[in-house]
């Protein structure tokens, strides 16, 4: 089984406990006029009795086959590339406030287009450059939305 | 009846103007592009451009918005037949017989039949929105926050029930969009909750990361999960002299068009995820009907004319619970409802008297955006379906770059896009631990309005839980909700009985 079904059934499990301790620390009320922390504390209750529900499904569904993920397990080389590309992402949030949206697009255009395998050094500047100028422009100039300058000030 | 059709062509009035008319078209064209582009569905294409329409009055906003929801179901079509990969879950079914019919060299007729399927289907649904509408927001005026909770649970389980999963999975995740949800602001006592000190958590979770999270980055880190040389696709290009479907395809397809428009209307009035049931039972009526069901699954073109009638039909009909309850049945309404709530209108039985202009501008719209459709898709098709040609190598990073800059554009929020990001590894792990994300979509946009319903109604009994089971329109929901919790049940217990030796 099915390591990975547990493993996502004790998150929730996890989540609702976790919601239900939270909420008792808010004001309850009764049914008649219901605190803040009624209605939570029973989601949260209401999740830990749905999880450990489909835990004894996992248990008892001995012979049955498991449900089929909707996204194959993928290769060890295709799930470091994914973590990359997240990864890039994640740094580009980070610098978005510091080097301004110009720069931080360029770069995460680039970093993502050579993490999915494009090398050659004209399509590694010129998607990135014409990418950021024409969001920048649309953006900026087109929707007159601001977005972050940095350091570059643009 | 006479009273709904004047209005209408105020509606008219309003939607023909030149501003609206080009909020149409944009909508329709930045839909269909949605539908089109992998990694992009209508619920992360809404809610990406919901920040565009800021600066727009509310109907010209809303028209937009409903463009692109109509034109990204269009456009979803168009990967189903070329690329066998469908642009969205309510296309799967088209990819059946869609994709054979490119394979023997008619993609043409199967995209244009998809065009006029759409068009026949979507005009006759919105001439039923028109009629059916103004009645049933009178009679939802009966409504009280008894009905309203006991028909948003009805919604949810139906939602879970039809997703395709397991049950008991996608309630876990409608109850985790529901405590989702209570963050931020009590909106019965004013008090905060689950905000852990932090000012962002404040106004609660924002639903439009979530959305993109959820919807856009997950799809596209599931593309990214895989091996480089898989990212390349083919595609069948149609060429525009190819496109005109022959007199024995429109004949075969004049009557599934017909029922597919009917099943799709009917679909969209109930819970759930409208789009994917309709196309579905469209499939299963036409092969049933038909005198050669044999040939369904090699490139039948009933099989895409059916559905995808169906489909749009639906699309266009769940904009009635939408409109006149105020509730959404499905993941893409869900964000539109909370785009009409960004723009002050608030959809219930109110709204067709409150806001006349956005209401009927809104339908009006959709005539002219379903006729916008249809002249792109016939002659168009070609180009759109050339940006298919871009490698995914490209395209992926493009549309995380337009998640990024277009979460960022909806408050100037860094955390939200943050708030994003861990969205979209929460989703990429829901896909591969086999968790729907629609419930828990739906429940964070709707759990604020179930939640004072569920304390209205206490208050309103003294506390009784009885009110629920008292009103005999809540109970009605709650039966049905009871009879779609127990339908796995029956499943299970019909297999075991059917696998007994005798």
């Amino acid at each position: 089984m099915k390591r990975d079904e547990l493993i996502g059934c004790g998150i929730v499990f996890l989540f609702g406990g976790i919601t239900a301790i939270l909420s008792l620390q808010m004001p309850m009320g009764t049914f008649r006029m219901a605190g803040s922390g009624l209605f939570p504390f029973y989601l949260g209750i209401l999740l830990m009795v749905l999880s450990l529900l489909f835990l004894l499904t996992l248990l008892f569904a001995k012979a049955s086959t498991p449900q089929k993920p909707e996204i194959a397990a993928p290769p060890p080389s295709a799930k470091k590339q994914m973590l990359k590309f997240l990864g890039a992402s994640a740094l580009a949030a980070a610098g978005f406030g510091i080097l301004g949206y110009p720069l931080t697009s360029f770069l995460l255009m680039l970093l993502l287009l050579w993490i999915l395998g494009i090398k050659r050094p004209v399509l590694l500047i010129t998607i990135p450059l014409v990418t950021a100028a024409a969001s920048y422009l649309l953006f900026v100039h087109f929707l007159r939305i601001p977005l972050p300058k940095g350091l570059i000030g643009l | 009846m006479i009273e709904s059709i004047q209005h209408l062509f105020a509606g008219f009035g309003i939607a023909a103007t030149a501003a609206n008319l080009l909020y149409c078209l944009l909508g329709a064209v930045a839909g269909t592009l949605v539908g089109i582009l992998p990694g992009l569905g209508p619920i992360a294409g809404i809610a990406l451009l919901i920040p565009i329409t800021f600066g727009l009055s509310p109907t010209s906003a809303i028209i937009m918005l409903c463009g692109i929801y109509y034109g990204a179901m269009y456009g979803g079509s168009t990967t189903s037949i070329l690329l066998n990969v469908p642009g969205e879950t309510a296309s799967v079914i088209t990819c059946i017989d869609g994709y054979q019919m490119a394979r023997k060299g008619k993609a043409g007729p199967a995209l244009a039949i998809c065009a006029i399927g759409s068009f026949t289907a979507g005009t006759l649904a919105i001439f039923g929105m028109v009629l059916l509408a103004p009645p049933l927001a009178e009679a939802a005026l009966a409504f009280g926050p008894p009905e309203y909770f006991s028909l948003m649970v009805c919604g949810f389980i139906v939602l879970s029930n039809v997703t395709g999963g397991s049950l008991i999975k996608s309630l876990m995740m409608a109850v985790v969009g529901l405590i989702i949800g209570t963050v931020g602001l009590d909106p019965v006592t004013g008090e905060y909750r689950f905000t852990f000190d932090s000012t962002y958590l404040l106004s609660g979770i924002e639903f439009v990361a979530v959305a993109i999270g959820l919807f856009g980055i997950a799809e596209v880190l599931a593309n990214v999960d895989q091996p480089l040389e898989k990212l390349e696709q083919s595609v069948i290009v149609p060429r525009f002299r190819d496109l005109y479907p022959s007199l024995k395809d429109l004949k075969a397809s004049v009557g599934a068009i017909l029922r597919g428009a009917g099943i799709g209307f009917g679909v969209g009035l109930v819970p759930g995820p409208a789009p994917v049931i309709a196309t579905y039972a469209s499939y299963m009526a036409e092969k049933r009907i038909s005198k050669h069901p044999e040939a369904f699954g090699k490139g039948a073109i009933e099989g895409v004319a059916g559905p995808e009638s169906a489909n749009n039909a639906a699309c266009q009909s769940a904009f009635i619970p939408l409109f006149v309850l105020g509730i959404p049945f499905a993941p893409p309404t869900a964000i539109l409802l909370g785009a009409l709530m960004i723009h002050g209108v608030v959809p219930g039985p109110m709204m067709i008297t409150e806001h006349p202009d956005v209401f009927w501008g809104v339908i009006a719209s959709m005539y002219i955006g379903n006729f916008i459709l249809l002249l792109l898709n016939l002659p168009f098709i070609p180009f759109f379906a050339s940006i298919l040609r871009i490698p995914k190598k490209i395209l992926l990073p493009l549309v995380m770059l337009f998640c990024l800059t277009g979460m960022y554009t909806v408050n100037n929020s860094i955390n939200d896009i943050w708030l994003m990001l861990l969205m979209g590894a929460l989703g990429y792990l829901m896909r591969r631990w086999a968790y729907d994300a629609a419930p828990l979509l739906l429940a964070l946009v709707i759990g604020p309005k179930m939640e004072v319903a569920f304390r209205q109604s206490l208050m309103l009994s003294h506390g009784d839980f009885g009110v629920f089971v008292e009103r005999p329109l809540s109970l009605v929901f709650l039966l049905a909700t009871l009879i779609f919790l127990c339908v796995p049940a029956f499943q299970f217990m019909l297999k075991k009985l059917g696998k007994r030796p005798a």
